[in-house]
């Protein structure tokens, strides 16, 4: 066989993976549309907002996809939806202004696709965040305190300080990332219906 | 010193600087891996050490980052370096450029472990750095990829072809699958989905279509040296290469499970893992006879026996990846830590005893000295071969068991951490074993090359056999 054959050969077989998976994938799925739900006059998947867009940079830089994976699984050979991690299964067009747009490949954790909807409080997301054992004591996720500021206390402690023993004067205050992070986890929220993944 | 023997010398320096690099990156990956294993299976750690840098988030992307372009990357590239004016007869020019190569590889990935610690991984399957990282990989790649393709093509006639033509597919793999990925993942506007797909087409590029067909470069290269024997069919050799090149890039879509990649990828990557298992096959008809009635040469021969375990491993690994994609398999351990069995069987297993052999095998040619232990020898390949198989083991039984939980709805979470403990256990002991090895082999080799000690195993070869198969051995290093 002789080389220029052989360099056109492999070439011509990389190019198949990444034509046949990268630009039909982008002709198949890239052209997907939010969908305009008519009750609520918004658009579905929702944008999120810079917040958010921020947190999820967080999310991908604290590693929190080794263990939590974004991907609800339909009814047929998996326990997502039974488990309660989300009304309807994933799908493509969930993902359309993810970015980055991760899936995770581990669940030491439950999955994280709907968690603005399993939890609508963002103080309780904040406190799991600083100390996870505080809200759920058999927890073994691993807390984050370095997403908390300590700030010297006035007379009364800052609206968004965590409702934590104060000592020594100094009160507990989340960060910029760890708002972000809560605002991020806030959107991921599965709970609305896309023509091709009604609600169950 | 003649000019042609100095620039020798620094291209074997060069092999040097990514070997010695790449062993002191797979001690500190073993060490993150250890204590992050510890950290899920003793969650008080987390609480008695938060730092952000320490956190099970950041230690486990630093380590696989480590591993893969550190350890194994890294010392491929650098056995490479060694081998390649072998299998072509012309020497390399312009050592230093290639030295410059080798650091600049290492500082990619000195750069790239510590944003990650620091401040953080992208979360970005295989490429968990920055922009900044992947620039200075490509200019390393393109300065050691042209030093190890100079001359594949002149002499493209004479010697073993298989070798070659993995050579050729891995190098032309890594820049066209990175380039792609970057392009695509950052510096396009791409939607999420197409993202997540890009993400897997690039980690099959890069396991599969770069990191494989590199090692297989030493088994086909390696083992005929070694046992004095040839590849028997090249027909069926072309045949595994061809389906190896076109199936490589569509195997990662076979680990998703519903979500954000389209049913029909889901299900060509499935046919595709399939279809590559029986290419793998198709190499191990070829390399089995190489082998066959050699149990007392690999007993002694040390090189040989991390290859044949790498060749084991090779079949196992890729066995391991179509019975996960199965359908109702799949469905089943998709998010468990089948994922981390594959990750070892992988690395450790395949790409990391077909590496160290041929260190074994290509150092003491390269510059003319030999092993100072033999104890040390056998230290190394018991705890490594006993660590990975442990640990992959552990790992595989883990995750079946996980999946099984998470598919009962009934099983809560809590429950399903403590069915992991035992085998979380187990894994780590396994990957203590690992570690001991590598140690063991890091005082080896840089023993060796500083030549702390006398010779006493010239070639990785316990002394009964030299003198059985003086030939055979002799071959790879005139």
């Amino acid at each position: 066989m002789r080389s220029t054959r052989a360099l056109i050969l492999v070439f011509l077989a990389l190019l198949f993976a990444w034509i046949g998976q990268v630009a039909i994938g982008y002709i198949q799925v890239g052209r997907l549309e939010p969908v305009l739900n008519e009750e609520t006059n918004y658009t579905e998947p929702p944008v999120p907002s810079g917040l958010a867009q921020t947190g999820a940079r967080v999310f991908a830089s604290e590693g929190c996809i080794e263990c939590h994976s974004l991907s609800v699984r339909g009814p047929i050979g998996s326990s997502d939806l039974t488990r309660g991690w989300g009304q309807r299964r994933s799908v493509p067009r969930d993902y359309l202004f993810r970015e980055p747009a991760l899936v995770g490949f581990s669940r030491i954790g439950p999955d994280l696709s709907n968690i603005g909807e399993r939890i609508k409080d963002p103080a309780e997301i904040m406190m799991h965040l600083y100390d996870p054992r505080k809200r759920k004591p058999a927890s073994t996720c691993p807390p984050h305190p370095w997403l908390f500021e300590k700030r010297i206390a006035g007379p009364r402690t800052e609206n968004d300080a965590l409702p934590l023993t104060t000592i020594n004067w100094k009160q507990t205050v989340p960060s910029y990332s760890a708002k972000a992070l809560v605002a991020y986890l806030q959107s991921l929220n599965l709970n609305y219906a896309l023509p091709e993944a009604p609600l169950k | 010193m003649t000019s042609s023997s100095a620039t020798h010398s620094k291209a074997s320096s060069a092999s040097l600087v990514l070997l010695g690099g790449s062993i002191i990156w797979s001690l500190l990956a073993g060490g993150l891996q250890i204590i992050s294993t510890l950290q899920l299976l003793i969650p008080l750690l987390s609480r008695l050490l938060p730092i952000s840098f320490f956190s099970y988030g950041r230690l486990v992307p630093a380590s696989t980052f480590l591993l893969t372009y550190g350890w194994v990357g890294s010392g491929l590239l650098g056995a490479l370096l060694i081998l390649a004016p072998r299998i072509s007869g012309i020497p390399f020019r312009y050592g230093r450029f290639l030295i410059g190569g080798a650091l600049l590889w290492h500082l990619a990935v000195l750069i790239g472990f510590t944003q990650i610690l620091w401040e953080g991984s992208t979360g970005l399957l295989s490429l968990p750095y920055s922009r900044s990282v992947t620039a200075v990989f490509f200019v390393s790649f393109l300065i050691l990829g042209t030093g190890i393709t100079r001359g594949l093509g002149g002499t493209w006639k004479s010697g073993p072809l298989l070798p070659r033509l993995y050579l050729l597919g891995a190098l032309l793999a890594f820049p066209l699958g990175l380039g792609t990925a970057e392009i695509v993942l950052r510096h396009s506007q791409a939607p999420g989905s197409v993202q997540i797909i890009t993400q897997l087409v690039w980690n099959s590029f890069f396991n599969h279509l770069w990191l494989t067909p590199l090692a297989l470069v030493f088994l086909f290269q390696l083992l005929p040296s070694l046992t004095g024997r040839a590849v028997s069919s090249l027909p069926l050799g072309l045949l595994a290469w061809v389906t190896t090149f076109t199936l490589g890039g569509w195997l990662s879509n076979s680990l998703a499970s519903d979500g954000p990649v389209p049913a029909w990828m889901q299900s060509a990557g499935v046919i595709a893992t399939l279809l590559f298992f029986v290419a793998v096959l198709g190499n191990g008809v070829l390399l089995r006879p190489l082998l066959e009635g050699k149990m007392d040469e690999i007993r002694r021969n040390v090189a040989l026996r991390f290859l044949s375990v790498g060749a084991w491993a090779y079949a196992s690994t890729y066995a391991w990846l179509a019975f996960l994609s199965f359908p109702g398999v799949r469905q089943t351990t998709a998010f468990t830590m089948v994922s981390s069995a594959t990750q070892t069987l992988l690395c450790f297993g395949f790409l990391g005893c077909v590496l160290t052999g041929s260190i074994y095998a290509l150092l003491p040619a390269s510059r003319n000295v030999g092993w100072p232990s033999h104890p040390a020898l056998t230290w190394h390949f018991w705890c490594t071969t006993l660590g990975l198989g442990i640990t992959a083991s552990s790992y595989a039984l883990a995750g079946i068991f996980q999946g099984l939980a998470w598919s009962d709805p009934g099983v809560p979470l809590s429950t399903i951490s403590s069915y992991l403990r035992p085998f979380l256990c187990t894994a780590l002991v396994g990957q203590g074993l690992w570690l001991v090895g590598q140690i063991a082999f890091s005082a080896l080799f840089f023993s060796t090359v500083l030549k702390l000690f006398p010779t006493t195993a010239p070639w990785a070869v316990f002394p009964t056999s030299i003198a059985d198969h003086p030939d055979a051995v002799q071959e790879i290093y005139s």
